[in-house]
Order: structure tokens, then C-alpha cells, then sequence
């Protein structure tokens, strides 16, 4: 049993981990706190949804598309909206993407409607069994994709070209620019391969529950706690805080009951920033 | 310069006049209105003494809105109290609250303070959710109705709603013309040279969040009592912090008069907008924030006080982004 639920909880974790990341890579490198992420996935499942219904697209194969789409979003937002405030100050940004929240939420609302949406293939619900334990295979193929994301993600900002000039104007924008890193555009691939993150995660995520186009700021909470946990702008940190978030909510569920699972995850957070401010990784890109 | 003054309390007097007949020459629905405006300046106020002038975005201020609303509904229907008893022991609870909690996270800057609070705001809308027994959980609870006529009710609620707004603004004039709101400028400005120049920071901050919260709690008070109903998912709606962050921007974060200009405005035009497109209100207020954010960061205040062209403010503009 214990280990049943050690499962689900890391099942849950890929996906929070999957949450995060985009999340992280935006306000690691930039500075910006970008609220409208949790809509990016929202529309991310909408996508997948649309695919699904309308052109009997398997959710899976949906994935490369809700990822463009976001990337396309992610990249003219940057590009006309937040390289104007980026630099005068995070509350300027922060209320800047709190605004286009609303924005995309209620064009998501005019396009699909508030009604509860579901994407259910045929192997939706099929599990096998190993030993006692039960696994879906959407979960386990999601955890796989959630991991693969990841270490694409660490690959790239690693060893391209691009990467580098990402991680290099997460450490110092001026001296970047000096080198003559193109920041204004450095800072719009960001933007875009966080949303395209948020893209992946949303077409995931549309498999696992149902949503609506209000869900979005559930699944900022998530991220904020779990950068919290795992420390600012790294991909590390982020996979690391969303496992331990997975496997606590489900522990916690399992012994106090539902009820306390989102007041036991926020007193996490503010205990671990008030004792450990830097996360349970720490550090910036390096 | 004397003259100014004068001149500033003159109309100033003149305006608050104005507040006081205004309920003789409308009715129904635009006192209700007029209400919900003054309470959304009173808590833009609240927020922007800590916001404002100390820069800390305290993004889950609406906890203690929320700690003052259930601390009134729980002392009259449990205990029996008045409701003003109520009103003024919340605001003080939701005062200790921001001193107890205060200590530790306005250690935190930035993000993380603002991160900090939501959560906490998070945390003890959770426990008031799951507390059912006590709270009435996410049913929420009904308040004793008052004994009175309900247009006089509505009246005595603005005059309320406007007393508290003058006790705002009057506040953080206090604020800003003494030693302390010097200090939280300085404060936002540059922590570590405040601190080097004899500024005790945390004591500042602290003093500076409990005043806001107070000013919050008892807002949070006269609501529960207004509406006489409430529930974990209204009263502690992160929606009013954040909005009211928007009003404080819109109208000149750390000034006294800003804010308050900036909650009027925003309140009067959502609830224009509002009745003439239904759907998509909420569309154009996301709009609105992101026009507000680009063009006028500094808030309409600055822009009323330097007479800034179009010009310049593209200007402004190019210089700022990256």
C-alpha cells in the first residue's frame, strides 16, 4: 500500500515537476513572474481537446501542436507586451501578465465555454499490474514525456548556442549585452520555450483530469510552491520540488484526509522560505 | 506654499461635502455602487502603505480582509456581540496576525515576500474552509440581519464605507509626512543603504503592515456585516489583493492620493463597462491592466502632476524596455 501511494505521488510530482519548469526557466532568467501561466495551460489542454474532438487526433501526438501554439503566444507576448516593463521591476511585469491572464482566460471562455471539458481516449483508465502495484499507462507514458522534457530542456540550455546566451543573461543581462548577446530576443525565446513548456504540460494534463478555462490559477500555486521548494530557475530544482510536492499532497491525503492537503502544502512553502530561502537546490543557472 | 495647502484642504473638504449629501440625490443601486468604490479605496489605501511606500508586494493582503469578516461573524453569532464590537476586534486580530507573521516573512524580499503572503492567504482561507464546525466551512455563514429599514441600512453602510475612507487617506497623509513614511521610502528604495543610515527596517515594515492590515480587518468587518453572508471563496478571493494592486498602480503607488483616484476610476469604469458588455467585461479589464502597465507605470497621478505629452511618454517607453 505504502508503496501504491509512493507511486501516485510521483506520478502527480512529473506532472507538478512539468508545471514548474516553464515557470521557473521565466522567472529564473528574467525576473518575471508570469501568472498567465497557468492559463497557457489551461489553453494547452484546449488544444489538445480541440485536436481530440474535432479531428480525432490522439492526445499524445496533440502534444507538438499545443507546444507550437504556445511558443507562438509565448513569443509575442515577450516580444510586444513584457520586453517594455521587463526591465523597470518585477511588480511592473508581474501585474502586466496578471492582466493578460484575464485577457486569455476569457478569450479561452468566449471560444469553448465554462462547461467542464474531458479528453478520453480508448486507453484512457487501462492499467497494468506489477507485483501489487497498479500503473495506468497514461500516467506512466507522462511520466516518461514529463522527464524527457526535462532533460531536453537541460540539453538545450547546455549546449546550444542559444542555451548559453540564456543562461548567460540569467547571470548578468549587461555583461551578456556587452558580449553582444541580443537580449531583447534572448528574453522572447524564453518567454516562448516557457510557454511551449506550458503547451506540453496542459495537452498532459488534459488526459489526467478535467478543466475548465478557470483552472489556471491552480496550477500557479503549484508552481509557486514548488519553486519554493526546489529553488529558483533550475531545471533540477524544479523536478525535485515537484516530486517532493507529488509525494507529500499524496501522503498527506492519505493520512490526515483531502481536506488539509492545499493548507499543509502552503505552510510548506512559507516554512521553507522562511528557514530555507534559497530551496532545497538553490542557485541560479550557472 | 501655504497657499497651496489651503487650497488642497479647501477642496478637499469641498469633495468630502460633496460624498456626504451625494446619498440625497441618488438611490438604490448607486449607493450600493458608491459602497463597494469607498471599499475598494479603503483597501487599494491599506495596501499601498505597505506596497506603496514600503514596496512590498503584499499580494495576499486580503487575509486580513478576511480575518476581520469571520472574526465579526463569528463574535455576533457565537458570542452575541454588537456588530461594531465585532468590526473593531477584528481589525485588531488581523493586526496581531500581521505582527506575529510579519516578523518572519517581511525578513523575505521581493517575490518571495510577495509569494509568502499569498500563500499565507492560501493557508488560512484552507483553514477556514476545512474548519466547518466553527466557520461553517465552504458553506459559508449567515450573519444576524440588521434591524433597520434597508434603504437606511444601505445609507448607514456608505457613510461607514466613507468614514473609513477618510480614516484611510488621513492615515497615510500621517504616514507620509512622518518619520516613519520617510523611513519605508527608504525602505523601498534602497533596504540595505536605509538600514546603513540608522533605519531599523524591520521594526518600519512591521509597524507599516500592521496599520494596513488593521485598515483591511475593518474593511473586511462592515462588509461581512453588509452582505451578512460570507464565504471562504469571497472573502478571502486573492481577485480584490490583486485588483487592488492594479487601482494602486493605476493611480500612483506611494502616494496618498493616488491610490484612492485609481480605485475610483477602475471601480467607476468596470461598473460602466459591465452593464454594457456582459460578456466580456473581464476581457476588457485584463486590457486595461495591460495599457495601464505599458504606457503610465508611474500611475495618472505623475502624469496629472508633470503634464507629460504622448511624446514623451513613447519615449519613456523606449528607454525602459530591453
Amino acid at each position: 500500500m505504502f508503496l501504491q501511494v509512493l507511486l501516485n505521488g510521483i506520478f502527480l510530482g512529473a506532472i507538478y515537476a512539468n508545471i514548474a519548469v516553464g515557470f521557473s526557466l521565466a522567472w529564473g532568467v528574467m525576473d518575471v513572474i508570469n501568472v498567465a501561466h497557468g492559463t497557457m495551460i489551461v489553453i494547452g489542454s484546449f488544444v489538445t481537446f480541440f485536436l481530440f474532438k474535432f479531428c480525432g487526433l490522439d492526445p499524445f501526438l496533440s502534444i507538438p501542436f499545443s507546444m507550437f501554439i504556445l511558443f507562438l503566444i509565448g513569443y509575442s507576448t515577450q516580444k510586444y507586451l513584457l520586453n517594455f516593463v521587463v526591465k523597470v521591476g518585477v511588480f511592473l511585469s508581474l501585474t502586466l501578465t496578471f492582466g493578460l491572464d484575464l485577457f486569455l482566460i476569457n478569450v479561452v471562455l468566449l471560444i469553448f465555454t465554462g462547461d467542464y471539458r474531458s479528453v478520453t481516449p480508448s486507453y484512457s483508465g487501462t492499467n497494468f499490474q506489477m507485483g501489487s502495484l497498479i500503473i495506468p499507462y497514461v500516467r506512466l507514458v507522462t511520466l516518461v514525456i514529463c522527464f524527457l522534457l526535462a532533460v531536453l530542456l537541460q540539453l538545450f540550455l547546455t549546449k546550444t548556442r542559444t542555451g548559453r546566451a540564456i543562461r548567460a543573461t540569467s547571470q548578468n543581462r549587461q555583461a551578456a549585452e556587452i558580449v553582444g548577446v541580443n537580449v531583447a530576443k534572448v528574453y522572447s525565446i524564453t518567454l516562448a520555450i516557457s510557454a511551449a513548456l506550458a503547451g506540453a504540460c496542459g495537452s498532459l494534463i488534459s488526459m489526467v483530469q478535467s478543466f475548465t478555462p478557470f483552472e489556471g490559477g491552480f496550477f500557479i500555486m503549484k508552481a509557486f510552491i514548488i519553486c519554493v521548494l526546489g529553488g529558483l530557475g533550475n531545471v533540477m530544482g524544479a523536478i525535485i520540488g515537484g516530486l517532493i510536492l507529488g509525494i507529500v499532497e499524496t501522503m498527506g491525503a492519505r493520512i490526515l484526509g483531502t481536506g488539509f492537503q492545499e493548507a499543509i502544502s502552503a505552510i510548506i512553502m512559507i516554512l521553507v522560505l522562511i528557514f530555507m530561502p534559497k530551496g532545497i537546490v538553490g542557485s541560479k543557472y550557472k | 506654499m501655504e497657499g497651496k495647502k489651503q487650497k488642497t484642504l479647501i477642496i478637499g473638504i469641498i469633495i468630502s461635502f460633496g460624498f456626504m449629501v451625494l446619498p440625497l440625490l441618488i438611490e438604490g443601486y448607486w449607493i450600493r455602487v458608491m459602497s463597494s468604490i469607498f471599499m475598494y479605496a479603503i483597501i487599494t489605501g491599506a495596501l499601498n502603505i505597505i506596497a506603496g511606500f514600503a514596496g512590498y508586494a503584499a499580494f495576499g493582503n486580503i487575509v486580513f480582509f478576511g480575518i476581520g469578516a469571520y472574526t465579526t461573524a463569528m463574535l455576533m453569532l457565537r458570542v452575541g456581540f454588537p456588530w461594531w464590537t465585532g468590526v473593531i476586534v477584528g481589525a485588531i486580530l488581523a493586526a496581531i496576525f500581521a505582527i506575529l507573521v510579519g516578523l518572519p516573512i517581511l525578513r523575505l524580499r521581493g517575490h518571495y515576500f510577495a509569494i509568502a503572503t499569498l500563500g499565507i492567504n492560501r493557508a488560512t482561507e484552507q483553514i477556514a474552509l476545512d474548519w466547518g464546525s466553527f466557520t461553517g466551512g465552504g458553506k459559508g455563514i449567515t450573519l444576524p440581519l440588521p434591524k433597520m429599514e434597508i434603504q437606511s441600512f444601505y445609507a448607514m453602510i456608505y457613510f461607514i464605507m466613507f468614514g473609513l475612507l477618510i480614516l484611510t487617506v488621513l492615515t497615510n497623509l500621517l504616514i507620509a509626512r512622518s518619520r516613519l513614511g520617510y523611513a519605508l521610502r527608504a525602505i523601498r528604495d534602497n533596504e540595505d543603504a536605509a538600514e546603513a543610515s540608522g533605519i531599523f527596517a524591520p521594526t518600519c515594515k512591521v509597524i507599516a503592515w500592521a496599520i494596513s492590515a488593521f485598515l483591511t480587518g475593518l474593511t473586511g468587518g462592515v462588509f461581512a456585516y453588509w452582505f451578512s453572508f460570507i464565504e471562504p471563496a469571497t472573502v478571502f478571493d486573492i481577485m480584490i489583493a490583486v485588483k487592488a494592486f492594479v487601482m494602486m498602480m493605476l493611480g500612483g503607488a506611494g502616494s496618498v492620493l493616488g491610490p484612492i483616484l485609481g480605485a475610483f476610476l477602475l471601480e467607476l469604469i468596470s461598473e460602466t463597462v459591465w452593464g454594457q458588455f456582459l460578456t466580456i467585461h473581464m476581457l476588457i479589464l485584463g486590457i486595461i491592466v495591460i495599457v495601464v502597465v505599458i504606457f503610465i507605470p508611474r500611475g495618472l497621478l505623475e502624469l496629472f502632476r508633470r503634464k507629460i505629452s504622448l511624446a514623451a511618454l513613447i519615449k519613456n517607453i523606449k528607454n525602459q524596455s530591453v
